[in-house]
């Protein structure tokens, strides 16, 4: 048991490295995961792994593999093109999902083509993304500061935030908050995407924020026990993932990502609110 | 004389620069209790937007007296019942008035709301998730929420929509409870028989106000009549209502000592507005 | 009617007269990736007109062609490829430029390794592993096969240009005498490593001929294309083996992911070393713009990690 469990942390320093990564990563994105699915945004973790690229890209080109440069490029492109489709939405007719895939693509595009001017794309993409099992001081102390800003900012803006996605007008109506938590929380979106694309790559990082969340929604009908659980599934994955790549020599990333979707299919059906208990058992009803 | 709540001056509210309220003047007065209600895009709920502050003016503006707390309950609520909140989360949100973004929510704050749970009949469904209640069931519990803000101002469009009977009685004595706490409380209705039954004052819009005063007087055979005529399209061709044409109105408008019971001498003028129509 | 088989005549003629101008024209040689290019080079002098696909730091294996590349095929007369499967691209781009041209594989005639797996190298390599199935083609990392490919090259270029044959030969044969100077050196070199320090490590195990040739170990945390993504047991086994077997030097190569290559450093405490080229050249200043340069560099710079550290 010891074998299995824990002697592959104690042995090395790069699984304990691994797991203090992921684990800091969850505890930031798994609530900021809650909200994007709460908000029918559950896609947007993808199309930022593209928008990021020329940001990530050309801090690369400017100061060579630095993470600081990078994360800096990458949450200004990230930044802008959120807040963009952010404005495109609450200020005209679009919806988000119709602005935020016309910024992406175009921010997109901008990547490949400042990547092209090194010549060959594929080098560039290597190194922009990380991967979990090289996590150096600097991505763990990135990873960990923006881990305790997501968790700040939630706790400060939790009212607003929960007011934004249950009754937006009735925000509007008592506050002026609502459009400004609106952009505070793709800001953190932003923040938690760019920093685990550095640091963990983007498989990791969009996967350790969505599918913990989704697993979680077929659990609780409360927005705090739905973060809370997520996180928690998001922490089993991730030294279940680990040990999996561990002891069955397969890649951390699809390993951890795996482990958190067996967790979602078994929520989909076993969950509280799920197939099983909604659909398939036959229901005793009481007479009120 | 009782002090003016809520003031119009000149408000001109609409989309795309064609107007749905157009040049309206006149006051609320604190404490009273209006019926708005006139024919489907006459802009009643734009008014109620207008004043809540959620849509800007296209010109003119409307005045909220110092200090007075507005609760607006929409037509089409933008709540989202797929999302995981129990109805006590949701009637809670009507704290934001007292406790903002950080204050913290004291013992007086959650009896507040089970009070409030208890006035609209929703007692015992504290811990209900809110995609489960029934369209009555959550009307009851806006209007709990309303009554957790403890506003002075309280604007309700269309609340009796797809309610039954009962319901509707019940959130009645409510809105009559209000106005009896002296609150100033603005419906949008379109039963005229409730109206007529409950509410002292009325405001006939049809995209200009038609009449505005006591029910009895506004609701006459010929003010519907008037209203009922009212052109509901948007026509591109209209021609630009001059600022001066503005001016004229305000004048017309015009009343001395702000009784808002002379708002029912209205005459009826030229439509500047409709313009030449298209055959 | 008549203009129109005037005009037409005309036409044959002028397309005639310019097919006659090709032969006339530098052959057309379009190489695959740099090393390739380096070795074209070397052997056609300017009776050639050279274009390479993938350009110095690029890596072929993945290489997305660009519309550009596909009429330079059609153009050319002499393709020169790796061969076995390293340009994966390669068949897509042959198929879409319709080329008439030969697509000569400087591989034939070498003795292929089998795709070396990472740490497996105990004994005289004979612990092959066979689940990739396929064979190692990187074989231009021993000297002894650039010589075949440099001989395989004159004959497709003699094939092509019958005029030019011997002035290829002849650049053929002072080329080969030149790679024999350099593969002097790298055996010397590695003379000069005491036996028990001959183990190094590299991010992409691209080394098997250089290892097989000269008696060094290469160790690999990743497999043998750089698409593969590492897995905890390959890091640990590796962190492991370094412990174990005492590996002298760690190495940087110029197109994979260095961030794994300096974690596993920085567990068992080896230096990182320097750079290794093994699919591509560097850029004219750089410290491998050729062949022969490559190798040197990649043999002084294994020497000056493990014997300075």
């Amino acid at each position: 048991m010891y074998d299995l469990l824990i002697a592959p942390f104690v042995e090395f320093g790069f699984m304990q490295r691994a797991l203090a990564g992921s684990l800091l990563l969850a505890l930031g994105a798994c609530p900021v995961g809650v909200f994007l699915m709460l908000r029918r945004m559950s896609l947007t973790g993808d199309a930022m792994a593209h928008a990021i690229l020329p940001g990530a890209a050309a801090g690369f080109l400017l100061y060579g593999l630095q993470i600081v440069p990078m994360t800096i490029g990458g949450l200004v492109a990230g930044i802008i093109v959120a807040l963009g489709a952010g404005a495109v939405s609450r200020f005209t007719v679009q919806r988000e999902d119709a602005s935020m895939a016309a910024f992406y693509l175009i921010s997109l595009a901008l990547g490949v083509l400042i990547v092209s001017l090194r010549g060959s794309s594929v080098d560039l993409m290597q190194v922009l993304f990380g991967t979990v099992l090289a996590l150096n001081d600097d991505a763990l102390t990135l990873i960990a500061l923006i881990s305790g800003v997501t968790l700040l900012t939630l706790a400060v803006f939790w009212r607003a935030l929960v007011a934004e996605c249950l009754d937006p007008l009735f925000l509007r109506s008592v506050s002026r908050l609502g459009t400004p938590v609106h952009f505070i929380f793709l800001g953190l979106v932003v923040l938690n995407l760019v920093g685990g694309f550095q640091a963990l790559g983007t498989l990791l990082s969009v996967g350790l924020m969505m599918l913990p969340a989704a697993a979680a929604r077929f659990w609780t009908a409360r927005v705090e026990p739905m973060c809370m659980l997520a996180f928690a599934f998001g922490a089993v994955s991730c030294v279940a993932g680990l040990l999996i790549s561990y002891h069955g020599s397969l890649p951390s990333g699809p390993a951890i990502i795996l482990s958190a979707g067996t967790i979602y299919a078994a929520s989909i059906f076993f969950g509280t609110r799920g197939i099983f208990n909604t659909k398939l058992r036959h229901h005793r009803h009481r007479t009120a | 004389m009782p002090e003016a709540c809520l003031t119009f001056e000149d408000l001109t509210l609409g989309y795309n620069s064609h107007p749905t309220v157009h040049h309206l003047n006149g006051t609320i007065a604190a404490g009273s209790l209006t019926a708005v209600v006139g024919a489907n895009g006459s802009g009643k709920s734009t008014l109620m937007k207008g004043i809540v502050g959620v849509l800007k003016p296209m010109s003119g503006q409307c005045r909220v007296a110092d200090g007075k707390r507005i609760a607006y309950l929409p037509q089409q609520s933008e709540l989202d019942r797929s999302f995981p909140a129990r109805v006590v989360d949701l009637v809670s949100l009507g704290l934001w008035p007292r406790r903002g973004l950080l204050g913290r929510y004291t013992r007086d704050d959650r009896e507040a709301v089970s009070h409030a749970l208890m006035a609209v009949g929703l007692e015992g469904f504290e811990k209900r998730a809110i995609d489960t209640l029934s369209g009555g069931q959550l009307q009851r519990a806006l209007f709990a929420r309303v009554l957790v803000q403890d506003a002075d101002l309280i604007l309700l469009d269309e609340p009796f929509n797809a309610v039954d009977a009962k319901t509707i009685g019940d959130l009645i004595a409510l809105i009559k409870r209000w106005h009896g706490e002296s609150r100033t409380v603005m419906v949008v209705a379109h039963d005229l028989e409730l109206v007529r039954a409950n509410f002292p004052d009325t405001l006939l819009l049809a995209r200009r106000p038609v009449a505005w005063g006591r029910t009895a007087d506004t609701l006459r055979a010929e003010n519907l009549l008037r209203a009922r005529r009212f052109d509901e399209a948007w026509h591109d061709d209209a021609p630009w209502c001059a600022p001066d044409d503005g001016h004229e109105h305000a004048h017309a408008h015009d009343h001395d000592g702000h009784h808002h019971h002379e708002h029912g001498e209205i005459r009826d003028r030229p439509d500047h507005e409709s313009g030449p129509r298209p055959a | 009617m008549h203009r129109l088989i005037a005009l037409a005549s005309v036409l044959t003629v002028i397309t005639l007269t310019s097919t006659a101008a090709i032969s006339a024209q530098p052959l057309k040689v379009v190489a695959s990736f740099s090393i390739i290019g380096d070795f074209a080079k070397n052997v056609g002098g300017d009776r050639i007109e050279l274009t390479t696909l993938v350009g110095p730091d690029g890596d072929a294996h993945v290489y997305e062609p660009s519309p550009a590349d596909a009429v330079t095929m059609s153009k050319a007369d002499v393709v020169l490829v790796n061969g076995l499967q390293y340009e994966g691209f390669l068949q897509r781009l042959v198929d879409a430029s319709a080329t008439k041209a030969s697509i000569v594989e400087l591989t034939n005639g070498i003795d292929p390794l089998d795709m070396a797996v990472g740490h497996e190298h105990e004994g005289n390599g004979a612990a092959v592993n066979h689940h990739q199935g396929g064979l190692d083609p990187h074989a231009f990392q021993s000297v002894a096969n650039a010589k075949v490919y440099v001989g395989n090259i004159a004959g497709a270029f003699c094939a092509a240009d019958a005029a030019g044959c011997d002035v290829y030969k002849a650049n053929a044969e002072r080329y080969t005498a030149e790679l024999g100077a350099a593969e002097a050196y790298i055996e010397a070199s590695v003379e000069a490593i005491p036996a028990d320090q001959r183990t190094i490590i590299t991010s992409h195990d691209a080394f098997g001929y250089f290892e097989n040739a000269y008696g060094l170990t290469f160790l690999a945390p990743e497999g043998i294309s750089t698409e593969a993504e590492a897995s905890a047991a390959d890091v640990a086994a590796l962190i492991r083996q370094v412990r174990e077997e005492k590996a002298s030097a760690i190495f940087v190569e110029n197109i994979t992911n260095p961030r794994l290559i300096e974690q596993i450093a920085a567990e068992t405490g080896v230096t990182v070393g320097g750079t290794l080229y093994s699919d591509a050249l560097s850029k004219a200043g750089g410290p491998a713009p050729t062949y022969i340069d490559m190798m040197k560099n990649n043999i002084g710079t294994i020497r000056g990690a493990i014997l300075g550290s």
